[in-house]
C-alpha cells in the first residue's frame, strides 16, 4: 500500500519576528483547558514545546524536526519516544516516560527539552488532535508573518520556487515582506 | 540463510527487527540466558523505587517473537562459539549451527575481588531483572543498605532504596563520585547533593571485605570500620562478558574489535551493542555500553549480514543520571586546553571544554537543555571559536548556527 505523503511544519527564518505567538499557543494547545485564560490558571503551568531563539538581531522559532532516522527513538529506552504511524510525526507518550533525559541528550536540534517539574520529556507532537480534524498546528496558525507553513513537501517546494521566481523577476523587492521589512515598516510608523 | 542471534536485549532485537523488515525468509534464532522476554534495564532503578510498573519494562507485546518469525530459546545460555564449525555451544552440550553469528551479549557487572562480595546473601548486582526482583525481596526486611560503586548505576540505586526509606552509605574506592563522567568540582556538587538527602558518602573508601551472619551479609568491613547493613548493591561499573569468546579466535580487547560494519576478526561473526569495542576510532569513541550505541549497532550488524553493506556512523559519547531528580550530563572527555563555564547562582552549572577550537567534551548539572546540541557540534568536529562564551549557556542552541545565513539574508 502505497503512503501518502503527510505534511509536516516548514520554517522560514527569514519571516521570523520573534513575536512569540507560536509559544503561546503550543503551550495553550498542549494545556488542559486549551484557552490562553485557562491555561495561566493552570497548575503546572502548561509548556510550550517550541522556542524562539534569539542571536543578536536573528531569530528562529526551534523545534523538534521529526527526523527521518530520529536519535531520540534510538536513545529511548523505555518505548516512550515513537512515531505515529499515521502522520510520521515523532512525539513521547508521557505514561511511559520515566524522564531519563537520554533523548535529550542525543537530539542535535535540541528539540526535546526536560520538563523538571512533571520530569517528562517535552516536545512537539505536531498537535495530532488538530491535524486530525485538518487544522494546521497551533504554532503555525498562530504566526502572523508566514515564518511557520503546514504542507507538504511538494506543496513547500513548490512555494519557495514561486517565491524565488517571482523575486528573480521583479528584483529583491518582493511583494512579500521578510521579518526585518516588517520590523522596519513598524519602526518607520511611528 | 540462518542467522543465530546470542542475547535478547536491545542490540539484539534492533537486528532481528531490521533483518525482519528485509527479508522474511531467513530463519532467525535468538539464545537468551534469561527466561524473560525482552525488557529494558535502564529503568530497573525505578521499578525498585516502586515508580515504574513491572509491565513497563517490557517493551514488546507477548505475540512479538511468533508473529516476526523470532525462534526465541529461553534460558539457554551460550557457552562457547567454533567458527570453524560454524556452530555454538550451550550449555548441556548442545549445539546449534549458523551461516551468520550475532554477539549481542552485552555486559556483566564488575565484582570486585572482596572477600564475600561474590557469594554472600543479600548481596545483589542491578543488571538484570532478576537482580531487581532480589533486591525488592530482600527490601522487605532490610533497612540499612551499602551501595559500592558511584557510577550512574550504583547512584541511581542509591536514590531507589532512599526512597525505599532505607539508610544507605554510598562507597566509592576514588577520590570523588561519578569519576567516569565528572571532574572533582562537579562531583563535589552531586556529594553534596547526596548528603543532603541522607546518603552517607564515603569517597577514597573501597569495601574491603563482606561479613555475614545467618541471614547473610550484617556489614561491610571500609576503611577499617565496619558499616552494619542488610543489603548491599555491587555497582562497580560494567565489563564486556567476553568469556564465550575462548578458544574461538575471535580478537577482543576490552571488549569484542568490530570495524564499522560490526564484522569481527573472524568470517560470518558480527558483534554489537555493550559488547563492542571500537580500535579504529580515538580513545572516547570506543567503549560506550549505553542503550543507543546498543540499538544502533544492532541495525548496521543487520544490515551487514544482510550482504547490504553499511557503516555505522560512530557510537554516541554522551550519558546522563538523575540524582534525586538533578539532571547530570556528560559527554566526550573531561579535561581540555580551555573550559568555558556558565552558572545561575542555584546550582545549575555547565562546562564546555575545547581543544585547539573544538568541542571536545562537557559537563552539565541542573540545566541539560540542549546537551545534544554540543554533542553533536563534538561529533561532528565543528569549530567553535566563534560562538565564545554562549557556547556554555543553557540558550546556546541551534539557531547560533543560522546566523550567518541570516546575516547575508538581512544585510
Ligand atoms: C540499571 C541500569 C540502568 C541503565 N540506564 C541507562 C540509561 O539511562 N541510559 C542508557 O543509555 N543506558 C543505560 N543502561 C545501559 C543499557 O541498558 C545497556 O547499554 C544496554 O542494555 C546494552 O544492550 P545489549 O543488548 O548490548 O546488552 P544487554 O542489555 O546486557 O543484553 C544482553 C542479553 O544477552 C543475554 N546474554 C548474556 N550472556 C549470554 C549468553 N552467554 N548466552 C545467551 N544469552 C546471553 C542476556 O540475557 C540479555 O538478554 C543501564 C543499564 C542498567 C543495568
Ligand atoms: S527530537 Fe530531535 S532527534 Fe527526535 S525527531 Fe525531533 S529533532 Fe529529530
Ligand atoms: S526522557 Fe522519556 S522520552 Fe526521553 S528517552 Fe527517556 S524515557 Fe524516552
Amino acid at each position: 500500500m502505497e503512503k501518502t505523503v503527510s505534511k509536516t511544519i516548514f520554517t522560514v527564518v527569514e519571516n521570523c519576528v520573534a513575536c512569540k505567538s507560536c509559544e503561546i499557543a503550543c503551550a495553550v494547545e498542549h494545556s488542559c483547558s486549551k484557552t490562553l485564560a485557562g491555561a495561566i490558571l493552570e497548575t503546572p503551568l502548561p509548556q510550550r514545546r517550541i522556542t524562539v531563539e534569539g542571536v543578536g538581531a536573528y531569530s528562529y522559532p526551534s523545534r523538534c524536526q521529526h527526523c527521518s532516522d530520529a536519535s531520540c527513538i534510538t536513545a529511548c529506552p523505555t518505548g516512550a519516544m515513537q512515531r505515529d504511524g499515521n502522520t510520521d510525526a515523532v512525539f513521547s507518550d508521557h505514561d511511559r516516560c520515566i524522564g531519563c533525559w537520554m533523548c535529550v541528550v542525543v537530539c542535535p536540534f535540541g528539540g526535546v527539552t526536560a520538563d523538571p517539574v512533571n520530569k517528562k520529556a517535552l516536545k512537539c507532537d505536531r498537535c495530532p488532535e488538530r491535524t486530525a480534524k485538518g487544522e494546521a498546528p497551533a504554532c503555525v496558525s498562530a504566526c502572523p508573518t508566514g515564518a511557520l507553513l503546514f504542507l507538504t513537501p511538494e506543496e513547500f517546494a513548490a512555494q519557495r520556487r514561486q517565491a524565488t521566481a517571482h523575486a528573480a523577476v521583479c528584483g529583491e523587492s518582493t511583494t512579500k515582506l521578510n521579518g526585518m521589512d516588517i520590523l522596519r515598516s513598524l519602526k518607520g510608523a511611528n | 540463510m540462518k542467522i543465530v542471534i546470542i542475547g535478547n536485549g536491545p542490540a539484539a532485537i534492533a537486528a532481528a527487527e531490521t533483518i525482519r523488515g528485509q527479508d522474511r525468509s531467513c530463519e532467525i534464532v535468538m539464545l537468551s540466558r534469561e527466561s524473560v522476554p525482552f525488557y529494558s534495564p535502564c529503568p530497573l532503578a525505578e521499578y525498585v523505587e516502586g515508580s515504574v510498573p513491572k509491565d513497563h519494562l517490557f517493551l514488546r507485546d507477548p505475540a512479538f517473537y511468533s508473529r516476526s518469525g523470532i525462534d526465541i530459546r529461553y534460558g539457554r545460555p551460550v557457552i562457547r562459539i567454533e567458527p570453524q564449525t560454524r556452530q555454538v555451544w550451550l550449555a548441556g552440550n548442545e549445539a546449534v549451527a549458523y551461516d551468520q553469528l550475532l554477539i549481542a551479549s552485552g555486559s556483566k557487572a564488575f565484582v570486585p575481588p572482596i572477600p564475600g562480595l561474590a557469594t554472600a546473601k543479600g548481596v545483589f548486582e542491578l543488571k538484570t531483572l532478576d537482580d531487581a526482583e532480589g533486591i525488592l525481596e530482600r527490601i522487605k526486611t532490610a533497612r540499612r543498605a551499602v551501595v559500592i560503586g558511584s557510577g550512574f548505576i550504583g547512584l541511581e540505586a542509591v536514590q531507589a532504596l532512599i526512597r525505599q526509606g532505607l539508610d544507605v552509605t554510598l562507597l566509592e574506592a576514588q577520590a570523588q563520585v561519578l569519576p567516569a563522567m565528572l571532574d572533582r568540582e562537579m562531583a563535589a556538587i552531586v556529594q553534596q547533593r547526596l548528603t543532603a538527602h541522607g546518603v552517607q558518602v564515603h569517597t577514597g573508601c573501597g569495601a574491603e571485605r563482606i561479613l555475614e551472619n545467618e541471614n547473610g551479609v550484617r556489614a561491610v568491613m571500609a576503611g577499617g570500620c565496619e558499616i552494619p547493613c542488610e543489603l548491599v548493591i555491587c555497582a562497580a561499573g560494567v565489563r564486556a562478558d567476553l568469556s564465550i569468546l575462548e578458544g574461538s579466535g575471535i580478537a577482543s580487547n576490552r571488549g569484542i574489535l568490530v570495524n564499522d560494519h560490526m564484522q569481527t576478526n573472524v568470517d560470518g561473526v558480527f558483534a554489537a551493542g555493550d559488547i563492542i569495542e571500537r580500535p579504529d576510532v580515538p580513545e572516547k569513541y570506543r567503549v560506550l555500553p549505553i542503550w543507543p550505541n546498543a540499538v544502533s549497532t544492532g541495525r548496521i550488524a543487520a544490515w551487514n549480514m544482510l550482504g547490504i553493506a553499511t557503516r555505522h556512523p560512530g557510537l554516541e559519547a554522551v550519558n546522563v543520571v538523575r540524582v534525586f531528580d538533578t539532571p547530570i550530563a556528560s559527554f566526550g572527555t573531561q579535561t581540555a586546553e580551555d573550559c568555558l563555564r556558565w552558572q545561575d547562582g542555584n546550582g545549575a552549572v555547565r562546562k564546555v571544554l575545547l581543544q585547539e577550537g573544538r568541542v571536545i567534551g562537557g559537563q552539565l548539572i541542573g540545566e541539560i537543555n540542549g546537551t545534544g546540541v554540543l554533542h553533536e557540534m563534538m561529533k561532528k568536529g565543528i569549530a567553535a571559536e566563534r560562538f565564545g562564551e554562549a557556547l556554555a549557556h543553557p540558550g546556546f542552541s541551534y539557531a547560533h548556527f543560522m546566523q550567518p545565513s541570516r546575516a547575508v539574508k538581512w544585510a
